[in-house]
């Protein structure tokens, strides 16, 4: 019992060094990936040693209780032991509930509280929100609406005149109010290096708050089935830039903007055109 | 009370009622023109596959009785089992339920067999036992209602057939989640969903209630509830989720009907309604749901081990409470399935943590089966080698789940690979594996053949190996940007994706040599089995094989519990009567 | 007894390699270079099926839906310019996300398009965008960032004309590019956007690039 205690020990003291080694998903391309990379460490930390702790017991009894003779005997009547039981089920409480206190603390700090989604106003309400009320709107906010349809996600920007682009820039360091929407059905809004996964569903403004720190491409996808070409609902030419660069871009995509912008109806944070239903 | 002599005149087997199937859904395309309201076919497909059930289950023989008795005309009864004995028996209406496991069985093969439409049914795949076996543990000599028993196998079949049509149609495109708008979208493989997943809530919603009512009314003297054998508990668990998830289900593709056929719009955003709607009824319904095919399981695992541990359930209380844990905390979990949809920031840490709270009732059964297991002369068979493969395997199962339980993780995760790898350790490797460890198991007892230990020793570390190598790659490959249901994707996870893909065959293999094992052992060894050849202490094994028409000559007394192994002045778990010789009664 | 055993494990493991080679063979290989490959792409849009006159589809399942004629799979070299003639006779039914009323991706940034005007007058002219209620269909590459909106033929138009719309484009590296349409013009299912819309073979295909 004490050389499998400390063989575990010696295991998970291995697969916990391991476990700090690798790099986590979705790296930290924005200050809330960065969140959930360092939770999916923390995750696989505690989940070392359980893992390292069962499997060892799995394998032990497999190997040394093994029936030796041929013939058939009885194992020990062992009818449980209440001691073990109660310590085996507060240990497992116990993890829960660091887990899940853990969980809380960093949802409820502002970063990941945002970059979760927020509920939509009621189906049908139009106009309203300006865009800034919500929580930790600082004024600097770049508002960015993301319109998603079968089968392309297409982006508005509220404070460049409503400019409409077909791929997402966004500058760096600069927090990020990205209004997730769409003009049909269910679609999902997953900016994997920025960690950004939000629902777009139709009449619905998903709101979603993300901060850049770190320039470069990421790839923009669609996360929830919608159709005959889901699969390639993607996008990797999303660009962190800086302020600089970005400005230029924009100004090149709202020139571009100025013919069709006379027809596209005005920016607004809720976005649901009143639609063809059953066209045709 | 006159009993006229007239009889009905409806043959009740199942070629009538493919007969009578076949009007039946040209009569409902054909009210579906009439009255339909929209000019696509939607209400005529749905009629008329509702209207083929329907004759169907009238050609099998269902309205028989209930005629017989409106009319009072002469009630012919279902042949007693008794005297029928032969092949046929298989093959019609029966209201024994060891035919009816063997039906299920039977259905069940052919569907894993024909592959794709085995995903909905996969969770009716633990049922051939339930119906065996239950009965037979608890020492009951049939189920409680054995025509709702019969009704819940015999809607199978036209759900399985409904579903494979909608191939012909093109399939349905949203998965088994269904979401709308796009299930509205949709075309007309859509339809097969709704009916077909109807029947299924029907079978749930049916077998939920007859099992609870067999399990708590029919038990045999002496088979108290802490002498019930771990299975009748997970099977127990089950039906209590089946019953109430499943009308939920119903409700939400009742909706879903009306809105593709009477142009309702409880789900589409721009009329009023709400996608938000489905997707809270269908995991409200969904997750308790998944628990409906673990639970089975559980208890196979716990039932198992002690056998061939030769020890006590260590902690049979424990074990019944984390059954019920288990099944308790299904209803409370139902949102992590939409922490990225957009709901209410207040209710994500309450389903954070009741999500994360299911891995206490979740790890108290493996204590239970690693502490029966502690200090035991294992004796090692095949279905012993598969309750450790289910360990290993739903351990990994459960760690992956907490990742997805957290919300900050959940975001990244959601949707993606991972969480697809994280319900096939759970469903294939916990479930499919149990299952194959009740094959080995119980297979014997029904069948009256033993399988090949060799052969079912290759299976299992075939099985074991290809599962893992197929499935664990799926965690990689989610964490590194891939959603499910995608068929292009990053170049960089091109080698990965091929050894899955490979993998999957090989998986595929280690099936066809379940399939071998099968064929070999009946048709071309046929070792027949011994009553109890495992030497098991529990009531099933105690009955002869080929069991009797009506289980047990006697009601039979139970006098001990069925792990009481090693015990000092242990009892026989019963008293047989007939089979011991006792004279009572004359 | 373990000769029949042996049997048995002989025969699963010729399935399994049987399946390991229909895998690798089959299921695995790369799509090859196809001959015919062109620069030009002659294609016609028309509101149903069963209207075509240069490429009728006799057989095809859903004569009434909306659909791209000859074929919905192009084959085209790599790294070339493409030039592009659509004839497109459908009406209009409009653009779900006006946005798409303009241009993206073709060479010179305009199409020429031959069309009626309001009078039914035939007037033709260079466009980098078009009102967006008066798109019949789109011919769009996301992955190739080409988006075109095709003018619907008015109501003033003689019947059977056709709008003539011509562009080109240029092809990246080899592959598979999905190209679809973004006038939700599938009538009478939800937006538009199911049967023909999510069917490959009608509003959508792939461009084979070798």
């Amino acid at each position: 019992m004490v050389r499998l205690l400390i063989i575990w020990v010696i295991l998970s003291a291995f697969g916990i060094v391991a476990a700090l080694q690798l790099n986590y998903p979705p790296y930290d391309q924005s200050i809330q990936g960065q969140d959930q990379a360092s939770t999916l460490k923390l995750l696989t930390v505690l989940a070392t040693p359980v893992f390292i702790g069962v499997v060892m017991m799995i394998l032990y009894a497999a190997i040394y209780f093994r029936r030796t003779v041929p013939e058939l005997v009885d194992g020990p009547p062992m009818l449980g032991n209440t001691p073990v039981q109660i310590a085996w089920v507060a240990i497992s409480a116990i993890l829960v509930l660091f887990l899940a206190v853990v969980g809380i603390a960093t949802l409820s700090s502002e970063n990941v509280a945002q970059a979760v989604g927020q509920p939509g106003r009621a189906i049908g309400q139009s106009g309203g929100q300006t865009g800034s009320g919500t929580a930790g709107g600082s004024g600097s906010e770049l508002h960015v609406q993301v319109i998603a349809q079968q089968w392309y996600f297409t982006y508005r920007y509220g404070d460049y005149g409503g400019v409409e682009t077909t791929h997402l820039y966004l500058p760096l360091d600069r927090p990020v109010e990205l209004h997730v929407t769409s003009l049909d059905i269910i679609h999902s809004f997953w900016a994997y290096e920025l960690g950004v996964k939000a629902d777009a569903n139709p009449g619905v403004d998903n709101i979603f708050h993300v901060t850049p720190q770190k320039t470069g491409s990421f790839q923009v996808r669609c996360a929830e089935l919608c159709g005959l070409w889901h699969g390639h609902m993607a996008d990797s030419s999303g660009q962190v830039v800086s302020q600089s660069d970005f400005d230029t871009w924009i100004a090149g995509q709202q020139a571009d903007f100025n013919t069709i912008g006379k027809v596209v109806p005005s920016y607004a944070p809720y976005y649901f055109p009143e639609p063809k239903l059953k066209a045709g | 009370m006159v009993v006229s002599e007239r009889r009905l005149a409806i043959p009740n087997n199942p070629i009538a009622g493919i007969l009578l199937a076949i009007p039946g859904y040209f009569a409902g395309v054909w009210l579906g023109t009439l009255f339909g309201l929209t000019d696509d076919q939607n209400t005529g497909v749905i009629l008329g596959y509702l209207l083929a059930t329907v004759a169907f289950l009238a050609g099998v023989g269902f309205l028989n009785y209930p005629l017989e008795r409106l009319f009072g005309w002469q009630v012919i009864p279902i042949t007693d089992p008794a005297e029928n004995r032969g092949i046929g028996r298989f093959f019609r209406l029966s209201l024994d339920h060891k035919v009816i496991g063997i039906q299920y069985m039977v259905t069940i093969l052919l569907m894993l067999l024909f592959g794709g439409i085995g995903a909905m049914l996969i969770r009716t795949s633990l049922r051939p036992f339930g119906n065996y076996l239950v009965p037979l543990m608890i020492g009951a000599r049939r189920m409680a209602f054995p025509r709702l028993e019969a009704l819940s196998f015999w809607v199978v079949p036209p759900a399985a057939i409904i579903l494979a049509a909608a191939t012909f149609w093109g399939g349905f495109p949203t998965g088994w989640t269904g979401y709308p708008p796009l299930s509205e979208q949709a075309g007309q493989g859509m339809n097969s969903y709704i009916v077909g997943f109807a029947l299924i809530a029907v079978a749930l919603v049916t077998s939920g209630v007859n099992m609870l009512a067999t399990i708590i009314g029919l038990r045999a003297p002496g088979m108290t509830w802490t002498r019930l054998p771990m299975f009748v508990w997970g099977i127990f668990t089950t039906s209590i989720l089946g019953l109430l998830a499943a009308p939920v289900l119903a409700a939400a593709l009742i909706m879903l009907a009306m809105d593709r056929t009477v142009n309702t719009t409880f789900f589409v955003a721009s009329n009023g309604g709400s996608n938000y709607l489905w997707e809270n009824l269908f995991w409200f319904f969904g997750h308790p749901e998944v628990y409906i095919f673990i639970l089975p399981a559980f208890g196979i695992i716990m039932e198992i081990v002690p056998h061939f541990a030769r020890k006590p359930l260590w902690g049979y209380r424990t074990g019944v409470v984390g059954l019920f844990g288990v099944a308790l905390l299904s209803w409370f979990v139902w949102q992590h399935h939409l922490f990225v949809s957009g709901i209410a920031p207040v209710l994500r840490p309450f389903y954070m943590l009741s999500t994360e709270l299911i891995s206490i009732p979740t790890g108290i059964i493996f204590l239970v089966t690693l502490g029966t297991l502690w200090r035991a002369r294992v004796w090692f068979t095949v279905p012993m080698l598969f309750c450790l493969g289910f360990l290993f395997n739903f351990l990994i199962g459960g760690i992956s789940g907490v990742y997805l339980s957290d919300v900050p993780t959940d975001v990244t995760l959601h949707g993606s690979y991972f969480s697809m790898a994280h319900f096939h350790y759970t469903i294939m490797g916990g479930e499919i594996f149990a299952l194959m460890a009740a094959a080995y198991y119980w297979l014997p007892k029904m069948t009256g053949k033993m399988l090949s230990p060799m052969l079912g020793r290759i299976h299992f570390w075939w099985m074991f190996i290809a599962f893992n190598s197929t499935f664990f790659p799926l965690f990689i490959v989610g964490l590194l940007n891939m959603p499910r249901r995608v068929s292009s994707y990053n170049p960089a996870l091109v080698g990965l994706n091929r050894w899955v893909t490979i993998s999957a065959y090989f998986l595929f293999g280690s099936m066809v040599l379940f399939a071998a094992n099968l064929i070999y052992s009946w048709f071309f060894v046929a070792r027949p089995a011994l009553a109890n050849p495992w030497h098991a202490r529990s009531l099933e094994w105690q009955v002869p094989t080929p069991v009797p028409a009506r289980n047990f000559d006697r009601v039979p007394v139970i006098v001990a519990g069925p792990y009481d192994y090693g015990l000092p002045n242990a009892r026989p778990v019963a008293d047989l009567g007939g089979i011991v010789g006792v004279t009572g009664g004359g | 007894m373990l000769r029949r055993v042996s049997l048995v494990a002989a025969g699963v493991v010729i399935v399994v390699i049987a399946i390991v080679a229909f895998v690798g063979l089959f299921m695995l290989r790369q799509p090859g270079p196809l001959a015919g490959t062109t620069t030009k792409l002659h294609l016609e849009t028309v509101a149903a099926l069963s209207d075509a006159v240069e490429w009728p589809r006799p057989n095809d399942p859903h004569p009434d839906w909306v659909g791209y004629l000859p074929t919905t799979t192009w084959h085209v070299p790599a790294n070339s310019t493409i030039q592009v003639q659509i004839d497109q006779e459908d009406g209009a039914s409009g653009l779900r996300n006006p946005f798409w009323g303009k241009v993206f991706g073709i060479e010179g940034g305009t199409m020429h398009v031959k069309y009626f005007d309001d009078k039914g007058n035939p007037q033709e002219g260079d466009m980098d965008s078009i009102d967006p209620t008066m798109a019949a269909h789109t011919f769009a590459i996301p992955d190739l960032g080409v988006f075109v909106p095709l003018l619907g033929v008015g109501d003033t138009a003689p019947p059977g004309t056709q709008n003539i719309i011509t562009f080109s484009f240029k092809t990246k590296g080899p592959g598979i590019y999905r190209w679809q349409c973004f006038v939700p013009c599938a009538a009478g299912t939800l937006f538009g956007n199911g049967g023909p819309m999510s069917t490959i073979g009608y509003m959508g295909g792939e461009l084979i690039v070798t």
